[in-house]
């Protein structure tokens, strides 16, 4: 009897042990995005002191940001070119990702395995070229040349991601509407893409999550006219303290979006970073 | 008439032979582009004393003078750069693997509000690096950061996590931070797939839990753990905007990662395009090496199923 009483309080126990762990990594996983929202409405003698962690919020960080830093026209930047690359993207890379899914022929599996590859290069040393062949065609700091590098990520991402939602379509539906008659590119436009929506979607928004958290590109290529909110960290590297404030405002409405978008694809998750190889 | 013309057209057309190259083609030529000419252009450029700022026409080939300055040893920071970034790679990786594994299998089990869980497993992994960098670096501030605060309640101690000492060990910390979700979500998409049957027969033999995880959990996982070793791997050499934001690389070279050190050769200060762009392709070179094998690997599993 008291065996079976003492299993069952030992149970009892590791629950609450359990639940205690999850609770914490879920702390730590947050805590320094709440840090962050907590510094950008404190005052500025406030965030001096890391013992204060319920403030009434002020908001006269996020009003310096708009008004003194010109927060906005980062964002316009950051909007223009994560906009143009995840279109322009998602138009070829769809396009191709139906044909690697679809068709067979000749070393496809070596070409679509070195587009794969491509999306692994590491940033610095892809930069260097591009840096020094921007500033001998005079596209330094224009929003083209973020679009183009950005590009350089985007479409084998597409293609993988997309390959994978396509081939998990029967083939027999496509030949269906081939015996009524459609062409490939109705059946394309109209059966196909309808039915990989919900992934085409989750593949737009990892592109627009990855572009619009880019650092290392925008920070060689960009100056001043082209700058993104990224890059917006450099501003503050030097200053220290008095700017604390400032700067996790702008941390805020850099991070938020891109938060919003990712518990959107929470389903794809593990895809999305993976590029597909990974399918749950 | 008209029926003939189309075909011949049909016949003709090399499209129309091949349906797929209207798909692939566009893609391929642009990524072609978009990579083989500034690859070269790198190479080119690594062979040459190209300086920031400098003209054209003072720009002279050097031959392999670059590389070989890199690995004759005339070079510590290189070497240095170098050890940093594999220490970096292993320990990071190594540790979000273990822990990735723990919290799976904390997960692993059926509890309420398990959507919010996984929403905070997410923050980490889409939190905009360069920002969670800034962030970090503020609670990691020896006077006024909220992590020595913590600490001084509970253990009463003070760390100045950005001193030469520590430095390194936080850009660690912040990577685990950053990664540990990824490796517990493939994980625990791991643990889910497992089919029930080889426990079930694992306890009627009475196999004790370490047994179990090392006999039947361990292999059944190995393909997956392989792919998110590799990942980390890759991205862990290939990492700039976390150890900049935090550290610069500093103090001294302490935390300088390859990354950081083709930064400080081409751009901080000196602006030696060439020489850094040796160091660049060395960094491609590792970085292509793992992919590699991840490619190999993942092309294996291809055609097995």
């Amino acid at each position: 009897m008291r065996k079976i009483k003492r299993r069952k309080l030992l149970r009892i126990y590791k629950k609450i042990l359990t639940a205690i762990c999850i609770i914490f990594v879920c702390i730590v996983a947050v805590f320094p995005f709440f840090w962050m929202a907590l510094i950008s409405v404190k005052t500025k003698i406030q965030t001096y002191d890391p013992s204060i962690w319920f403030v009434k919020p002020n908001f006269n960080n996020y009003r310096n940001i708009i008004q003194v830093r010109h927060v906005f026209y980062y964002v316009k930047n950051s909007f223009i070119v994560v906009s143009l690359t995840t279109v322009l993207s998602l138009a070829l890379g769809s396009m191709a990702a139906y044909g690697f899914a679809r068709f067979e022929f000749k070393r496809k599996e070596n070409l679509a395995f070195w587009i794969l590859s491509l999306r692994m290069l590491p940033p610095m040393a892809t930069v260097i070229p591009y840096f020094v062949m921007a500033r001998i065609t005079g596209l330094l700091d224009t929003h083209i040349v973020l679009i183009i590098s950005y590009m350089l990520f985007n479409i084998p991402f597409t293609i993988w991601m997309m390959r994978g939602f396509f081939e998990e379509i029967p083939k027999e539906i496509e030949e269906a509407a081939f015996v009524e008659g459609c062409s490939r590119l109705q059946v394309f436009t109209k059966i196909l893409l309808p039915l990989v929506s919900s992934g085409f979607i989750a593949t737009a928004i990892f592109c627009i999550i990855q572009s619009w958290n880019e650092f290392v590109f925008a920070l060689f290529l960009t100056g001043v006219n082209a700058r993104t909110l990224p890059t917006t960290v450099t501003l503050f590297l030097s200053v220290t303290g008095v700017v604390w404030g400032e700067m996790s405002a702008i941390g805020v409405i850099t991070a938020l979006p891109v938060m919003i978008f990712a518990m959107l694809v929470q389903k794809y998750m593990i895809r999305g970073l993976t590029f597909g190889a990974v399918k749950q | 008439m008209i029926i003939i013309k189309k075909d011949v057209f049909k016949r003709r057309s090399w499209f129309g032979r091949n349906p797929h190259l209207v798909c692939i083609l566009p893609s391929v030529i642009i990524m072609g582009l978009l990579v083989i000419i500034p690859t070269v252009f790198l190479y080119y450029l690594s062979l040459t004393n190209y300086e920031l700022g400098s003209n054209w026409s003072n720009v002279k080939m050097v031959g392999f003078a670059n590389f070989k300055r890199l690995f004759s040893g005339r070079d510590p920071e290189f070497w240095n750069s170098i050890k940093l970034s594999v220490v970096f790679m292993v320990i990071a990786t190594s540790l979000e693997l273990v822990l990735g594994f723990f919290v799976a299998f904390l997960l692993n089990r059926e509890f309420k509000f398990k959507n919010i869980v996984f929403a905070c497993l997410i923050v980490p992994i889409a939190m905009t690096p360069s920002i969670a960098g800034q962030i970090w670096k503020l609670m990691y501030n020896a006077e006024f950061g909220v992590i020595n605060y913590i600490l001084k309640i509970i253990f009463n101690l003070k760390i100045s996590w950005l001193s030469p000492e520590f430095a390194f060990t936080s850009i660690i910390i912040t990577d685990i931070w950053q990664w540990t979700p990824f490796m517990t979500l493939i994980i625990y998409a791991g643990l889910r797939s497992i089919p029930l049957d080889p426990y079930e027969s694992a306890q009627v033999d009475g196999g004790n839990a370490i047994q179990v995880f090392r006999y039947i959990t361990l292999p059944l996982l190995k393909p997956l753990l392989l792919v998110a070793i590799i990942f980390r791997a890759i991205d862990s050499l290939r990492l700039f905007d976390v150890p900049f934001v935090l550290t610069q690389g500093g103090p001294g070279s302490a935390t300088e990662l390859l990354s950081l050190h083709v930064y400080r050769l081409g751009f901080a200060q000196t602006g030696w395009i060439g020489r850094a762009s040796a160091c660049a392709i060395v960094l491609l070179v590792l970085t292509i090496l793992f992919s590699q094998i991840l490619i190999r690997y993942m092309r294996k599993g291809d055609e097995e199923n």
